[in-house]
C-alpha cells in the first residue's frame, strides 16, 4: 500500500497541484481580509463567531473546486496514457483506488488546514475578543474535513470512471453552486445534497436585526445527526466508487 | 511438451453478440505464438480475458498450468508481462520514472530498470519526457515495463502496430531475441500475416471471434503445396466422377482444385477419364501462397 501511496506523490510531479491549493487559499485569505476589513471594533469582538459562521459559507464553494481539481489531476494522466490497464494487472484495482482517495485527502488536509491558519492568524493580528475557540475551531477542522473527503471521494469516483475530466469537473462546479444556495433550501432537502453539509454542520448562527442594520452572532447546537449522515454517505459513496471500478473493464 | 496459457470454451459477449466465442487457445512453452486475426477479429479481447482485464462470459482460462481466479490473478501475473493495445505511460514523467513507478509497484529489483532500458535501446532517452518519444519510443517504453520483472511469459498485443519500417523490424528482432535471451513464451498478436510469418513459430487464426487455426507455422506452410490444378473438356462429369471415387474437390474458375496425391493415383484417373472420353488438358501444381490461405481462413483480404 505504501509503495502505491508513493507512487501517487511520484505521479505528481510537475502537476502543479499544490499550487491550485495554494491560489485557492490566497482567494480565502483575500476574501476573509475583504470582510473584516468593514468591521468596527463591536463586530472584532465578534470575530470568531464571524470567522467560523463565513468560512463554512465560502467552502461551499471553495472545497468542492479543490476537490474536482485534485481528483481529476489525479485521475487524467491514467486516463491519457491508458495506464489502468497495466496498473490492473500489477496491483489490486482497489488499491489504485485507495491510494488516489489517500493522497487525495492530503491536499484536502492541506486545505483545511490552511483555512485555520488563516482563521487564526487573521485573529491574532486583528485582536479578536475574547478567548480563542480552540474546541471550535478543532471541530471546525473536524467538520471541514468530513464533508470535503465525501465530496472528494465523489469526485474521485466520477473521475477515474470517466475518461473525459470536463464531467467530473462540471459536476463539481455545480454541486458548490447548489451547495451555495441550499442554506435557502428546507431541512430535510439540504441534508440529501452533499455540498451543503458545510452549512449544516456550521457551529454558528446568525441575528441579523432590520432596524438596526447589526448582526450578532451566537453559538448553535452540533447537528450531531447530520454529522451520521454525513459520514454514512461517505461509506456508501466511496463503496460504490470502489465496486464501480474494481468492475470496470479496460 | 507443457502449455503455458491453455483456455478452454473462452468466449466474450458484448450487448448481445460474441465477440470471442469458444476459444480453446493452447501456447506451448517457449513457444513465439502469432495471434493473427484482422481488426475486430476478438485478439485484444481475449488477450484481456487471459490477463483478467475483461470478465469472460464462458469458459475457463489456465495459466503455467494453474486455473485462474480472481484470487490467484495477480500472483499468477507476477510471471506476466504486458502491453495491450497501444502502450501505459505518464507523458509528464521521464522514461526512468515510469519504469520506476512499475518498478515498485511489482517489487523486483531497482536494477532491472538500467538493464531492461538497455534491451530496448532507450538507456540514452531515459532522462527525456515520454510525451516527447515517438510512437516507436513509447512501443519500446511500453515493452521495457513488460520486461520489468523478467516474466516468463510476455503478452504483446500489436506491439508494432503504427511504426515505421525501421520500427518494425527493430521490434521483430527485440521480440525474437527473447526465447532464447531469457527464456521467456511470447504471445504476440497482429492483424500482419508477412509479420506473424516472420516471427513467430506457432499459430492461432482468429476470425470473427473463432480461433479457425492453430498449429505449427510449418505446418501452415505445408499447407500451401499441397494442391493440384486440373482442366478437363467436362468438369461437371469430372466432379461426380471424383466424388465416387473419394477424392476431394474444389471449383475454381476452369479449375477443379484436388489434393496432392501420388503419381500412380493421377495416372489412374487421367486414364479412367480418358475411357469416359473426357479430354484430360490441364494438370498443375498449385502453390497456394500463404496469403490465400490466410484470406480462405479469415475471409478478410492480406493488408501488407
Ligand atoms: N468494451 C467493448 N464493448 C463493446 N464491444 C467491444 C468492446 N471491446 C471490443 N469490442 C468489440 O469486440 C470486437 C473485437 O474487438 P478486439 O478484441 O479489440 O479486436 P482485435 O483486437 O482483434 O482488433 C470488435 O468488434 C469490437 O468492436
Ligand atoms: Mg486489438
Amino acid at each position: 500500500m505504501s509503495a502505491a501511496i508513493g507512487m501517487e506523490v511520484l505521479k505528481t510531479k510537475g502537476r502543479k497541484i499544490w499550487l491550485v491549493v495554494a491560489v485557492m487559499m490566497a482567494v480565502q485569505l483575500l476574501w476573509a481580509g475583504w470582510a473584516i476589513s468593514n468591521k468596527d471594533a463591536n463586530d472584532l469582538a465578534q470575530g470568531w463567531l464571524f470567522f467560523l459562521y463565513q468560512f463554512p459559507m465560502l467552502n461551499c464553494i471553495i472545497m468542492p473546486v479543490i476537490a474536482a481539481v485534485v481528483a481529476s489531476r489525479l485521475s487524467d494522466v491514467e486516463h491519457k496514457g491508458q495506464t489502468f490497464k497495466l496498473l490492473e494487472t500489477i496491483i489490486p484495482a482497489q488499491r489504485i483506488f485507495a491510494a488516489k482517495f489517500i493522497w487525495g485527502s492530503i491536499y484536502m488536509l492541506g486545505a483545511a488546514l490552511g483555512q485555520l491558519a488563516i482563521m487564526i492568524g487573521m485573529g491574532f493580528v486583528l485582536h479578536f475578543g475574547g478567548p480563542v475557540p480552540w474546541s471550535a475551531l478543532a471541530g471546525y477542522l473536524f467538520f471541514t474535513l468530513v464533508v470535503s473527503l465525501t465530496i472528494y471521494i465523489f469526485q474521485q469516483g466520477v473521475s477515474m470512471l470517466v475518461a473525459n475530466q470536463m464531467v467530473p469537473m462540471t459536476l463539481g462546479l455545480v454541486g458548490g453552486f447548489i451547495g451555495l444556495f441550499s442554506m435557502f433550501f428546507p431541512q430535510g432537502l439540504q441534508k440529501l445534497i452533499l455540498w451543503s453539509y458545510y452549512g449544516v454542520l456550521m457551529q454558528v448562527g446568525m441575528n441579523w436585526d432590520e432596524a438596526t442594520r447589526a448582526t450578532d452572532f451566537y453559538w448553535t447546537a452540533i447537528d450531531w445527526s447530520g454529522l451520521g449522515l454525513i459520514l454514512v454517505f461517505f461509506v456508501l459513496i466511496y463503496g460504490i466508487g470502489r465496486i464501480l471500478f474494481v468492475r470496470k473493464e479496460v | 511438451m507443457s502449455n503455458i496459457i491453455e483456455t478452454e470454451g473462452l468466449s466474450k459477449q458484448y450487448g448481445n453478440i460474441y465477440r470471442v466465442k469458444d476459444v480453446d487457445l493452447k501456447v506451448p512453452e517457449g513457444a513465439i505464438y502469432g495471434f493473427l486475426g484482422p481488426n475486430g477479429a476478438g485478439k485484444s479481447t481475449t488477450l484481456k480475458m487471459i490477463l483478467g482485464l475483461a470478465k469472460p462470459t464462458e469458459g475457463e482460462i489456465a495459466v503455467f498450468g494453474k486455473r485462474v481466479n480472481s484470487k490467484n490473478r495477480l500472483e499468477n501475473l507476477k510471471n506476466v508481462g504486458s502491453l495491450i493495445e497501444s502502450p501505459s505511460y505518464y507523458g509528464h514523467l521521464t522514461g526512468e520514472e515510469n519504469l520506476r513507478i512499475f518498478q515498485t509497484l511489482r517489487g523486483v529489483p531497482k536494477q532491472n530498470i538500467t538493464e531492461v532500458l538497455k534491451i530496448v535501446r532507450l538507456e540514452n532517452q531515459q532522462s527525456k519526457k515520454v510525451s516527447q518519444y515517438s510512437l516507436g519510443m513509447k512501443q519500446r517504453l511500453g515493452l521495457a515495463s513488460a520486461l520489468l520483472g523478467y516474466p516468463r511469459l510476455l503478452i504483446l498485443d500489436e506491439p508494432t502496430n503504427g511504426l515505421d519500417p525501421a520500427g518494425i523490424q527493430e521490434m521483430r528482432e527485440l521480440i525474437q531475441s527473447l526465447p532464447q535471451k531469457f527464456g521467456m513464451t511470447v504471445v504476440v498478436s497482429s492483424h500482419l500475416l508477412s509479420e506473424i510469418d516472420q516471427l513467430a513459430t506457432r499459430v492461432g487464426i482468429i476470425r470473427e471471434g473463432e480461433l479457425v487455426y492453430q498449429d505449427s507455422l510449418t505446418k501452415l506452410h505445408q499447407y500451401s503445396k499441397q494442391h493440384l490444378a486440373v482442366r478437363t473438356m467436362n468438369n461437371e462429369v469430372t466432379k461426380s466422377f471424383l466424388s465416387q471415387n473419394g477424392v476431394a474437390w474444389e471449383a475454381e474458375d476452369d479449375y477443379l482444385i484436388i489434393p496432392q496425391m501420388k503419381d500412380t493415383m493421377m495416372a489412374e484417373i487421367s486414364k479412367a477419364l480418358g475411357q469416359n472420353n473426357i479430354g484430360l488438358v490441364r494438370i498443375e501444381e498449385r502453390k497456394k501462397s500463404l496469403e490465400d490461405i490466410f484470406l480462405e481462413l479469415t475471409g478478410t483480404a492480406v493488408s501488407l
